[in-house]
C-alpha cells in the first residue's frame, strides 16, 4: 500500500474537527427534525414564537458550527495531502517514472477519507448518547409538548456517509492535480519552490527578519491555521462565558470544548508543522553559531503577531453572533434578557490566551534547541 | 591553533557500538591549509565535525588557542562557531525560500559584515543576487555556500567533500575561489576529501585508514585548482 496506517495516524486532527462537526450537527439537527413533528401541538403564539426561535437556533448553530468546521476540514484534508505529496516527492516521481498513472497513483489517497469517517461516527455516537439529555433539558423548560429523541437514517446519511465519500473524492481529486507535476519536479523536489519576489526580497533587512518573513510566506496555511487557533479560542471562550443568560449551561460547556479542542489542535498540528518544516533551516543557524533564542525567535516568532490578530477578530467574531441572535433570531421573545459585550469574559480569555499560547511556544522553543545540528547529515 | 589530543568516538551502542575515532592527535597551525584524506567509512568526515565542533569526542581534548572546547557548554559551542567557523558541506545546505542574498547574509550578518556583497561578486554570482537556490546550478549553489561561510569572516574554514557533488570543471572553479580567498584573507582551511589529487593543493595532508592516522605530511609546494590532475 502507498500510504501506511502511520500516515493515516498523522490525520488525527481531521478526525478531532469532524467528530465536533458531527456531534454538533447531529444534536441540533435531530432535535429539528423532531421538532418539526410537534409543531401542529403548539397552540399559544407564544409558542409559535418561541418554536420558531428554536428552529432558527438550530440551523444557525449546526450552519456556523458545522460549516465552519466543515470548512476547517477540507483545508485540514488538503494540507495534509499536500504535506504527503511534499514529503514523498521522490516516491510518487518514482511510481510515475516506473509507468503508473497519476490516476492509479491518486486513487490510493482515498484512504485520508477514512479520518473523516472515524471521525463522524465518534461524533454521531457522541451525540445519540448525549441527546437524551439534551432534550431533557429542553423538556424541563416546558416551552414544548415533551419530546423523545426519534433516529433518522437521512441524518446517518448526511452526517457520515456523505461527507466520507465527498473527502475521499476530494483527497483523490487534489491528490490527482497535484501529482500530475512533471516526474523530475516530483524526484528534485522542487515543485513547491517559488520564485514570487516580493518587495521584501529587494529590502535590506537582517536575516533574521528576513528568515521570519519568508518562514511565514512559505507555508500561509499554517498562518492561517494558528490565526484560525486564536480566533477559535477566543470566540468559543467568550461566547460560551458570555451566554450565561441566553442559552443552558450543557451549550456553553459544549461551546467551550468544542472551542478549546480546536483550538488547541490545529495549534499543536501548526506548529509541530513549522518546526518540522525547518528542521534543516534550524540545524543550519545552529551550525553558523546562531543562538537557540535566535532560532526559535526566527521560526516562530512570526505567528505570535498572527495569533492576536486572530484572538482580536474571534472577540469580535462572537459578540457580532450573538448580537444577530439577540437582536434578530429572538428579537420577537419577551422574556429574552438584556446582552452586552462582556468586558470580564475578555480579560479571561486573553490572560488565559496568552499564558497558554507563550507556554506552548516555549515547549516548541524547548523542542527546537533539543533539535541535533547532525540531522542536516543524517540525510 | 587547533590542537587535538588523544580524541575517540563510538558510535551505536550494544553490539552494534563501534569505534569511529581512534586516539587522534593532530595540530592545524593558522593559516594553513589541511585535508583530512581517506576512503569511505576511513573517520574523515567524523574528524571534521568533532574538530569543528560539531559533535563532542567521547574522550580526548581539543584546543581552540588553549582552550579546551570539550568543556565548553552548548552555548559556549554555540558562540565558538558563530565568532570563529564557517562551514561548507558537499550538499550546499542552502536555505530554499531565500535568493542568494539572503543566504549569504545569513553568514554576514553574524560578523555583522556590512561588505558581504562583494564575497558573492568575488564568487563569481554578483549578478544572481535576487536568484533562488533551486534556479542556480550545483557549482553556483555552492558558490553559494562558499560566500555564506566567507561572508561571516572566519577564522576557520571547514569543507566537508565541497566538490563532491560537481563536475571537474566547476570543481576546480570552486575550489580556485577559495584558495584565492583564502590568500587574501589569511583563514585556515581543514578539507575533508577522498580525492588524492586536491590533497596536493594543501599546505598538510592527514591520511586516515579505520578511524586511525596512517600518515601525515607536508607538501614541498602547493598546487592550484587547475594544476591538479581530478
Amino acid at each position: 500500500m502507498l500510504i501506511g496506517i502511520k500516515d493515516i495516524a498523522k490525520l488525527f486532527a481531521i478526525s478531532v474537527v469532524t467528530c465536533c462537526a458531527a456531534f454538533v450537527c447531529t444534536l441540533f439537527l435531530n432535535y429539528n427534525i423532531d421538532i418539526v413533528g410537534i409543531k401542529d401541538e403548539i397552540t399559544t403564539p407564544q409558542g409559535m414564537v418561541m418554536y420558531d426561535a428554536q428552529v432558527a437556533t438550530g440551523k444557525v448553530v449546526a450552519g456556523i458550527a458545522g460549516g465552519c468546521l466543515v470548512a476547517t476540514t477540507i483545508v485540514l484534508l488538503i494540507f495534509y495531502v499536500k504535506n504527503y505529496i511534499d514529503s514523498h516527492g521522490k516516491e510518487l516521481g518514482i511510481l510515475k517514472a516506473l509507468g503508473y498513472s497519476d490516476l492509479s497513483v491518486a486513487k490510493h489517497f482515498w484512504v485520508f477519507g477514512v479520518s473523516v469517517f472515524a471521525g463522524a461516527v465518534i461524533g454521531y455516537a457522541a451525540a445519540a448518547l448525549y441527546m437524551p439529555t439534551f432534550y431533557d433539558i429542553q423538556n424541563n423548560m416546558e416551552l414544548f409538548p415533551q419530546m423523545k429523541p426519534e433516529f433518522h437514517v437521512s441524518l446517518v446519511l448526511y452526517i457520515i456517509a456523505f461527507p466520507t465519500v465527498f473527502f475521499m473524492l476530494l483527497a483523490v481529486l487534489y491528490a490527482f492535480f497535484k501529482i500530475k507535476s512533471p516526474v523530475l519536479g516530483l524526484l528534485r523536489e522542487t515543485q513547491n519552490v517559488k520564485f514570487k519576489v516580493s518587495k521584501s526580497d529587494k529590502g535590506d533587512f537582517p536575516f533574521l527578519t528576513d528568515l521570519k518573513k519568508s518562514t511565514l510566506k512559505s507555508r500561509k496555511i499554517l498562518v492561517f491555521f494558528v490565526g484560525f487557533s486564536a480566533f477559535c479560542f477566543s470566540a468559543m471562550t467568550q461566547m460560551s462565558m458570555s451566554m450565561d443568560e441566553l442559552a443552558s449551561e450543557a451549550m456553553s460547556f459544549m461551546i467551550i470544548s468544542i472551542g478549546l479542542i480546536l483550538a488547541f489542535m490545529t495549534l499543536f498540528m501548526s506548529l509541530t508543522s513549522v518546526v518540522k518544516s525547518n528542521t534543516k533551516t534550524i540545524a543550519m543557524m545552529k551550525v553558523f553559531g546562531y543562538s537557540q533564542r535566535e532560532c526559535s525567535g526566527s521560526i516562530l516568532g512570526g505567528y505570535r503577531p498572527i495569533s492576536y490578530v486572530g484572538f482580536v477578530i474571534g472577540t469580535a467574531y462572537q459578540y457580532l453572533l450573538l448580537r444577530i441572535m439577540v437582536d434578530v433570531v429572538f428579537a420577537d421573545f419577551e422574556n429574552m434578557p438584556e446582552f452586552h459585550f462582556n468586558f470580564e469574559a475578555l480579560a479571561i480569555s486573553a490572560v488565559t490566551f496568552l499564558a497558554a499560547y507563550e507556554m506552548i511556544l516555549y515547549c516548541y522553543s524547548k523542542k527546537i534547541s533539543g533539535q541535533s545540528v547532525k540531522s542536516i547529515m543524517l540525510e | 591553533m587547533i590542537e587535538a589530543k588523544e580524541i575517540t568516538k563510538f558510535y551505536g551502542k550494544g553490539e552494534s557500538r563501534f569505534q569511529v575515532l581512534k586516539n587522534i592527535s593532530i595540530k592545524i597551525n593558522d593559516g594553513d591549509f589541511t585535508v583530512i584524506l581517506g576512503a569511505s567509512g576511513s573517520g574523515k568526515s567524523t574528524l571534521l565535525n568533532t574538530l569543528s565542533s560539531l559533535e563532542r569526542p567521547d574522550s580526548g581534548s581539543i584546543f581552540y588557542d588553549e582552550r579546551d572546547i570539550t568543556t565548553f557548554s552548548e552555548s559556549e559551542l554555540t558562540k565558538l562557531r558563530r565568532d570563529n567557523i564557517g562551514f561548507i558541506f558537499q550538499q550546499y545546505y542552502l536555505l530554499p525560500n531565500m535568493n542568494v542574498d539572503k543566504n549569504v547574509k545569513m553568514g554576514a550578518d553574524l560578523s555583522g559584515n556590512k561588505n558581504y556583497r562583494s564575497v558573492i561578486e568575488a564568487v563569481g554570482l554578483g549578478g544572481k543576487l535576487r536568484k533562488y537556490p533551486s534556479e542556480l546550478s550545483g557549482g553556483e549553489q555552492q558558490r553559494v555556500s562558499v560566500a555564506r561561510a566567507l561572508a561571516k569572516n572566519p577564522k576557520v574554514l571547514f569543507l566537508d567533500e565541497p566538490t563532491g557533488a560537481l563536475d571537474e570543471e566547476t570543481g576546480r572553479q570552486v575550489l580556485d575561489y577559495i584558495c584565492a580567498l583564502q590568500n587574501e584573507y589569511g583563514f585556515t582551511i581543514v578539507m575533508v576529501t577522498h580525492n588524492l589529487n586536491i590533497a596536493e593543493m594543501a599546505d598538510t595532508v592527514i591520511k586516515m585508514n579505520s578511524g586511525k592516522i596512517s600518515e601525515i605530511y607536508a607538501n614541498e609546494t602547493r598546487k592550484t585548482a587547475y594544476e591538479i590532475g581530478w
